[in-house]
């Protein structure tokens, strides 16, 4: 009985520490953005302090505002979205449900450009863009933005469509209602679920990706991610400031994470089950 | 012959209804797949040809009068290039020691969390932050808040423990334990959902089995939930590396490939190389060893997957 109530003890502990990583680093960051830049810099760190807004109200209002870095991180992720579904619903409804000509090997086609590092597609796009003059602009960046989202987006996709009884289409087929007709009232009502979780998903990586903004983006295109450096250089750190544009960067994400948080562990595992599945 | 011409289009000059259903099938199939299927050639199969392709230039922005085809010289200074080879074994370590961790911690804290009768869905939630927030977001909050020396938390907390202060992103023996670190703490929780997931998929009955057999829990650890879970650590294991070699922006944020190539794995090599050093045709040469180094891990987990 003792030592069951030891190992309790030993396993609460073990899971609190856990937590307690997991937790800090994102809450100690956002408490920081709540602190005057005295108490920032208070050693030993404060825990306890009068919170104000003065951080934000800098950065959203301030000289140098990071509004239109959201503004930017918006349309990029919006446009990313809009370009990915249209295309994606489409190619994942052939797939999962109509024969279609080299079924495998598009849908191996389809998983395999999921592995390509990222580096070695910036590179060429980059030169092609300068040559057509499309750095700095949103269509060049939405453009190479499908290289990942869209083979993510129609595996998740193919995934929901599949998982509809076939009878639905044959019902309709019978009505005479056109196949167009048909995917579009019958079928994607069925499946508004799961294009949702894809809608959020999409957006979530379009609003987090890095490496293609850092080359691609300029005056125009500045999503909130890269306009972040603004706030450290060598000589100086304006800690409050760049923790409140940290936070407001997390804010979309943390909320849409939570809205989907059911469907997370599918949406980041859907290539390789389904790769396993085909293999 | 005749039977081919019924079941085709017969002699009367009209379509078998069945077959003309299936011709018409395949060409709405099509239609429906081609737009995407062209953006995506667009967008990865014709960027690799060109990457392919400029590999075998010289290409520096800086002195473009000296561009021109040098066929595979490029790949000839690569092999004897000291710094492709550090950024190769850079590559290595971060991507071996960030699975590893990822999948002891992730499994670890699953198992804690599976035997809970109450509380499971506070991680689920906490488990979920970190894997939706940017790597840059992450790399910076880490940067500053974290690791500043005399500032950071961590830093705060090994001189609190006697262990005094450290340069964690500047100090080259460090530098590469901070990036792993970093990884490591945003996607543990991508671990730990997974096999959370599957722990509360297997079957009771084998464990109530065990337990009249009156087996130690850790022989039921080691002889049934280890072997039921197999697949889905496998998976996860195949899932990290995939992410982990094309992991950027975090070691960007936090020190850039620094201090000199300490943290600079391939990705962050071939990204200096090409937009900090301007040197493309060098800078793809290098990406295209990268591709390759992805096909092989690839090849060699998906073989790991599929022997027993």
């Amino acid at each position: 009985m003792k030592g069951n109530k030891l190992r309790l003890a030993l396993l609460l502990g073990a899971s609190g520490l856990f937590l307690l990583a997991w937790i800090f680093p994102i809450f100690w960051s956002l408490l920081n953005a709540f602190k005057s830049e005295q108490d920032v810099l208070a050693y030993p760190p404060k825990l306890i302090f009068t919170p104000t807004l003065a951080a934000f109200r800098d950065v959203l209002f301030g000289p140098t505002s990071i509004v239109p870095n959201l503004i930017s991180s918006f349309i990029i992720s919006i446009g990313t979205t809009v370009v990915t579904m249209v295309l994606a619903i489409p190619a994942a409804y052939a797939l999962a449900r109509l024969r279609v000509p080299g079924k495998k090997w598009s849908g191996f086609y389809v998983l395999a450009t999921q592995m390509l590092p990222p580096v070695g597609i910036i590179i060429p796009y980059f030169l092609i863009l300068r040559d057509i003059g499309w750095i700095d602009t949103y269509q060049g960046i939405i453009l190479i933005y499908l290289s990942f989202s869209l083979p993510f987006a129609i595996w998740l996709l193919v995934s929901y469509f599949e998982d509809l009884p076939f009878e639905m289409e044959e019902a309709a087929f019978l009505d005479g209602a056109s196949r167009l007709m048909t995917l579009w009232r019958i079928i994607l009502p069925q499946v508004r679920g799961g294009v949702a979780v894809t809608v959020v998903f999409v957006f979530l990586n379009a609003w987090n990706e890095f490496l293609f903004a850092v080359v691609l983006s300029g005056n125009v295109v500045r999503p909130v991610t890269i306009s972040m450096f603004n706030f450290v250089s060598v000589e100086q750190t304006l800690w409050s400031k760049l923790a409140a544009v940290s936070a407001l960067a997390m804010l979309p994400v943390i909320i849409l994470g939570i809205i989907a948080q059911k469907h997370i562990v599918k949406g980041l595992t859907v290539g390789a089950v389904k790769g396993g599945g085909r293999r | 012959m005749t039977k081919a011409t019924t079941l085709g289009v017969p002699a009367g000059g009209r379509a078998d209804p069945a077959r003309m259903m299936e011709g018409r099938e395949r060409r709405f199939a099509a239609a429906l797949l081609a737009p995407a299927f062209l953006a995506l050639m667009a967008t990865t199969t014709f960027p690799l040809l060109h990457l392919g392709w400029t590999s075998l230039h010289r290409m520096d922005l800086a002195m473009p009068y000296m561009d021109g085809f040098v066929g595979l010289d490029n790949y000839r200074e690569l092999l004897g290039d000291p710094r492709f080879w550090s950024a190769l074994g850079v590559s290595l370590v971060y991507t071996f020691s960030t699975v590893i961790l990822q999948v002891a911690l992730g499994l670890a804290l699953a198992l804690l969390v599976n035997g809970m009768r109450r509380g499971q869905a506070l991680f689920r939630i906490v488990a979920i932050l970190p894997v939706v927030l940017s790597p840059a977001v992450v790399g910076m909050v880490w940067r500053t808040f974290m690791l500043t020396p005399e500032f950071g938390v961590v830093d705060y907390l090994s001189m609190t423990a006697g262990l005094g202060s450290h340069n964690w992103l500047g100090d080259p023996s460090l530098a590469l334990l901070s990036v792993v670190v970093i990884h490591t703490w945003q996607w543990t929780p991508f671990a730990f959902m997974v096999l959370l997931a599957s722990l509360a998929a297997l079957p009771e009955d084998i464990y109530e089995a065990a337990r009249i057999d009156r087996a130690s829990p850790w022989l039921c650890f080691l002889r049934i939930t280890l072997p039921l879970l197999r697949p889905a650590i496998v998976m996860v294991i195949i899932m990290r590396t995939m992410v982990a070699l094309t992991a950027f922006a975090a070691i960007f944020t936090v020190t850039g490939g620094g201090p000199g190539t300490a943290t600079e794995i391939l990705n962050l090599y071939a990204y200096r190389k090409s937009f900090t050093e301007l040197s493309m045709g060098y800078g793809s040469a290098l990406a295209v060893a990268l591709l390759i180094f992805t096909l092989v891990v690839t090849g060699v987990l998906f073989a790991l997957r599929r022997a027993k």
